[in-house]
């Protein structure tokens, strides 16, 4: 009877310790994760989805002094769908993200690959070098290689007169658009080659010698050993750096900003430099939301690929 | 003519000790030799430079009649089974299988035929298709060892393949592994660290310490006349019993703690007034009721159950060894430390009794030992003195 | 038949292999090689250094002057007392230590969270961090722009160190997630047992094991913050708030293409970020793709 009721009242109250308790387990992680995620939110989240938003909106100079947009459903995308200039941009820099990614992809894992065949005193000399191009400011590279590329007084032209390619005395670089890109690929793939190659040359480490060992037992030459064992095993990494080198190119801007003194030609235009002309130089920033949004879309499919493998490598758990 | 053959190989690395120390080996046509050794003798190395993995410093290695020193490894016709099976985890167990052939371009309808009869004989049949992530550790055994067959080599080459698998597949696979080689009668040359592997596979076993090979010889011979005091204590299990004991005067009396015994012949005679090394083995430590000769007395310290037989701890008093560094480490019983009232004057003696006998610890206890099965040994070199029942060639031969 | 070898074998002339010339004229061939590249690779680094020693004519000269005849530091004189430069210096100095004293506090609780504890949403945070950082920032300016003007921070460093601590948190939560993930829970358990409390176990515990992964977090965080232009530049107006970066682009608006101040600017602005570079390049390629190569 009492002993009963007794038994029952600490059961019950054990109940709840053990569910405040719980609660507290339960709530622990979300409170972690509250302040980063909060940041994220406000500055990540929050204008993303006003990005769409205002892609929807006029928003110009008196939009931007009222806070706020006029909804104008698609306009803005029709309007950049029908302007030839938009679809020479997008054109321009799919084309000039191809080949930025390919000379990087290419020329770094040919350097890893080189990594592995020299000396080891060569080695550590390369890698230091890598490093230490791969740490360079993206504006301090900018003028670095507007240095060289002078009209006047630049390296560039000199070598290339020397070496007989051509007369280069006086030649400026950007006054015909192709060579200007000329240069900024060389720029760009100058500065991501290092990060290709210390990636891919890390996970060439990684491949287990005996399976090369076994391959070669088995009458694998290097080059056969190469192809058969080595590429499939480094996929992974391989798709990691494409991925993401699609997804940094994509978006370049400031190096074409700065160079050109923020004052590119139409010429010149990225889909980034133009989302970012339309918005803040002819504050029409509604135009230029919805030319963003067509980028986040671009890039969509990369992103979507990159994801998905690194999920897969088992880095998530 | 042998089939493999080291002369005079020796291996360096930089300037440090060397890994393997003028190797002369033979390994006859369709024979299969263990290499076998603890951790760090040399016994992996020897075996990679036959392969080609691993460069010569100096000496030959012949396969067949050929010097294959600065051969490829995909030239010298042999196959390899590494501990780990190096399986290409992106292909299939067919593209396993199949991958030696394709290098040498067998034609594909040859290719076809070999690989599914040795998948076949292997049981292997209907995970053709399947990537080695999705087999089992035996599985991916047979796999491993499917490669080598199917290419049909001059020598098989293996790397301690059964140390990845849990005991009773261990078993299992040893005896799978010396039928297939029986079959094939191919050449193979075998590493492993586990002297039972050794000595229940190998038509003659190898034992090497140091870099340096102790003795090669058949399983049988090697347990019954170990060449030095390192051969007798790695080969067997549990480890024969080893202790030191002084001669008499004369030379035909062993005296060690309170005991005398008589050792007839002339083994001792050279070694009389000095001391030698004794060694047993477990099964000749016999109780010692229906015996007439010597015993010795001893006490009961531990006794170990083994369902067929009992294996008990005897302390006698004797000297232990004094240079540890003449037998395998590993291979020690472990000493009389808690309870035991003087270390230097005592020895643990295994052996082993009929599972009917009790025995309790503390017991005092008389054991019987046959002189004539005793093994001697120099205390300075470890090498076996010679006995009348099994004559040995002192000095290299080979 | 038995064959017994002696324990101390007798020396035996060793048969000396043949030299393997060949191999080694391939290796000679490759460093070769690997040298042209090396060369090929730092020249640009080396020529910017090597300009802003240079004094004013020997820069312009029509032919180019490979060594530094007559090296002077007047350039890195006039470069510093450019107007702004060290307002610059102290902007980002604020900034970058601002940005990795939250960085680091921030990702290492959210880090915490997504290592040690199993709740519904796990998997989609961590998606969403990994996602997170391939939003263009170029495409994200604009609504920034407008979030922060209705905020009132445009122009102001607070509003620029909370953007940057967005764009450096993903990074660094997913860095110190890994490296806390490898830390056995036993610790933490023992720890636990012997008397603390799950915080105080990961404080006490947990905090000092990953000091590698802390370090290399804020050395990365510090290097996001130096380099950053964009943000900057869109919205730091006044000449006393920007940042180094954007002092630095601003050098040829300003006087034309004077090249040997600006190579000398350029030059300072590049070193800290190379310094800390060299000490922490190893982690940052491994850590991205660790795992990725399966045997």
């Amino acid at each position: 009877m009492a002993s009963v009721a007794e038994s029952e009242f600490t059961l019950a109250s054990r109940r709840r310790r053990f569910s405040r308790r719980r609660l507290g387990r339960i709530a622990a992680p979300y409170v972690l994760l509250a302040p980063a995620a909060a940041v994220v939110a406000v500055v990540l989240a929050y204008p993303l989805y006003l990005l769409g938003k205002m892609s929807f909106e006029k928003y110009g100079l008196f939009e931007l002094i009222r806070h706020k947009g006029r909804w104008i459903g698609t306009a803005n995308y029709s309007s950049i769908f029908h302007d030839a200039e938009f679809w020479r941009v997008v054109l321009r820099t799919i084309a000039f993200t191809a080949v930025c990614v390919s000379l990087t992809m290419v020329l770094g894992t040919a350097i890893a690959l080189l990594l592995l065949q020299v000396g080891r005193v060569m080695r550590v000399a390369l890698t230091t070098g890598l490093v230490l191009v791969w740490a360079i400011p993206t504006i301090v590279a900018v003028d670095l290689w507007r240095w060289m590329v002078d009209f006047e007084f630049g390296v560039a032209n000199w070598t290339l007169t020397k070496l007989q390619l051509g007369d280069f005395i006086r030649h400026d670089w950007f006054a015909n658009p192709w060579t200007g890109f000329g240069v900024f690929t060389a720029l760009i793939v100058w500065g991501a080659i290092p990060f290709v190659s210390i990636t891919v040359y890390a996970g060439l480490a990684q491949v287990p010698h005996e399976l090369l060992e076994a391959a070669a037992i088995d009458g694998a030459r290097p080059w056969a050993a190469f192809r058969e064992v080595t590429l499939p095993l480094l996929k992974p990494i391989f798709v990691i750096l494409t991925s993401l080198s699609i997804i940094w190119d994509f978006q370049v801007f400031q190096q074409i900003w700065v160079m050109l003194d923020g004052r590119p030609n139409s010429d010149y235009y990225t889909m980034a430099i133009y989302a970012f002309h339309e918005s803040f130089q002819i504050s029409e920033y509604g135009l230029g939301a919805a030319i963003a949004v067509v980028m986040v879309m671009f890039m969509f499919a990369a992103t979507l690929v990159y994801l998905r493998q690194m999920l897969r490598t088992g880095e998530v758990r | 003519m042998a089939e493999l053959e080291f002369i005079h190989v020796n291996k360096t690395y930089g300037g440090d000790t060397p890994a393997v120390r003028d190797l002369n080996l033979q390994v006859e046509e369709g024979e299969f030799v263990v290499l076998v050794g603890p951790s760090g003798c040399g016994k992996t190395t020897a075996l990679r430079m036959v392969a080609g993995l691993e460069e010569i410093s100096s000496g030959e290695i012949r396969i067949g009649d050929r010097v294959v020193n600065e051969l490829a490894p995909r030239d010298r016709d042999i196959a390899m089974v590494f501990q780990n099976y190096a399986l290409y985890p992106h292909k299939s167990v067919y593209d396993n299988l199949a991958f030696g052939l394709r290098m040498r371009k067998v034609p594909k309808e040859e290719q076809r035929k070999r690989v599914e009869e040795i998948a076949h004989k292997l049981g292997l049949a209907d995970m053709l298709e399947r990537r080695p992530a999705q087999l089992s550790g035996g599985q991916r055994q047979r796999v491993a060892m499917g490669r080598a067959i199917v290419r049909e080599p001059k020598a098989f080459l293996m790397d301690e393949p059964l140390s990845n698998l849990d005991a009773k597949l261990r078993v299992q696979m040893r005896a799978e592994i010396a039928r297939i080689q029986k079959a094939l009668h191919v050449t193979t040359l075998y590493v492993t660290h586990d002297q039972v592997e050794a000595m229940t596979m190998g038509d003659r076993v190898a034992v090497m310490r140091d870099g340096i090979l102790q003795q090669v010889d058949t399983p049988q011979h090697l347990y019954d006349a170990p060449a030095n005091l390192f051969v007798a204590s790695f080969v067997g299990s549990p480890p024969m019993n080893i202790f030191e004991a002084a001669v008499d005067a004369d030379g035909t009396r062993l005296v060690f703690g309170e005991t005398q015994l008589d050792v007839p012949g002339r083994v001792l005679r050279e070694y009389a007034g000095r001391r030698v090394a004794v060694g047993i083995r477990p099964e000749e430590v016999r109780e010692a009721s229906s015996w007439d000769g010597a015993r010795v007395r001893g006490s009961v310290l531990l006794v170990e159950a083994l369902g067929a037989e009992q294996l008990v701890h005897i302390e006698v008093a004797a000297t232990p060894l004094e240079r540890a560094d003449l037998v395998d480490a590993a291979a020690q019983p472990p000493g009389p430390s808690l309870g035991v009232e003087d270390l230097e004057r005592s020895v643990t003696l295994l052996g082993r009794f009929d599972r009917h006998l009790l025995l309790t610890p503390g017991e005092a206890v008389e054991v019987a030992i046959d002189p004539r099965l005793l093994h001697f040994f120099d205390l300075e070199t470890g090498l076996a003195l010679p006995t009348v029942d099994a004559p040995l060639v002192a000095g290299v031969a080979g | 038949m038995s064959s017994v070898t002696q324990i101390a074998p007798t020396p035996v002339a060793p048969v000396v292999t043949r030299p393997r010339a060949r191999k080694r004229l391939r290796k000679a061939g490759w460093n070769a090689l690997g040298l042209l590249v090396l060369v090929v690779m730092v020249f640009p680094v080396y020529w910017m250094v090597a300009t802003a020693f240079k004094p004013g004519h020997d820069i312009l000269s029509y032919t180019p002057q490979w060594f530094p005849a007559h090296p002077t530091l007047s350039n890195f004189t006039d470069a510093v007392h450019q107007p702004f430069f060290w307002d610059a210096v102290k902007n980002s100095l604020i900034v970058v230590s601002v940005v990795v004293a939250l960085s680091l506090a921030l990702a290492f609780l959210a880090a915490l969270a997504l290592a040690k504890f199993n709740f519904y949403g796990r998997k989609g945070f961590i998606v969403i961090i990994l996602g997170v950082q391939m939003v263009p920032l170029a495409a994200l300016i604009i609504p920034l722009y407008i979030l922060m003007s209705r905020l009132g921070q445009v122009d102001k460093l607070s509003g620029v160190i909370v953007m940057y601590l967005t764009f450096v948190l993903p990074f660094a939560v997913w860095t110190l997630r890994g490296f806390l993930l490898g830390v056995p829970k036993e610790l933490e358990e023992s720890a636990m047992v012997d008397g603390a409390t799950r915080f105080g176990a990961f404080v006490r515990i947990l905090l000092p094991l990953v000091g590698p992964g802390l370090v290399a977090t804020s050395i990365f965080a510090f290097i996001q913050a130096w380099n950053e232009f964009i943000i900057a530049y869109v919205f730091l107006h006044t000449p006393e708030k920007q940042t180094l970066m954007v002092w630095l682009a601003s050098f040829t608006t300003l006087r034309g293409t004077d090249w040997g101040p600006l190579m000398a600017g350029a030059t300072l602005c590049a070193l800290p970020v190379i310094v800390f570079f060299l000490l922490v390049q190893r982690r940052i390629a491994f850590g991205l793709t660790a795992g990725a190569v399966k045997g």
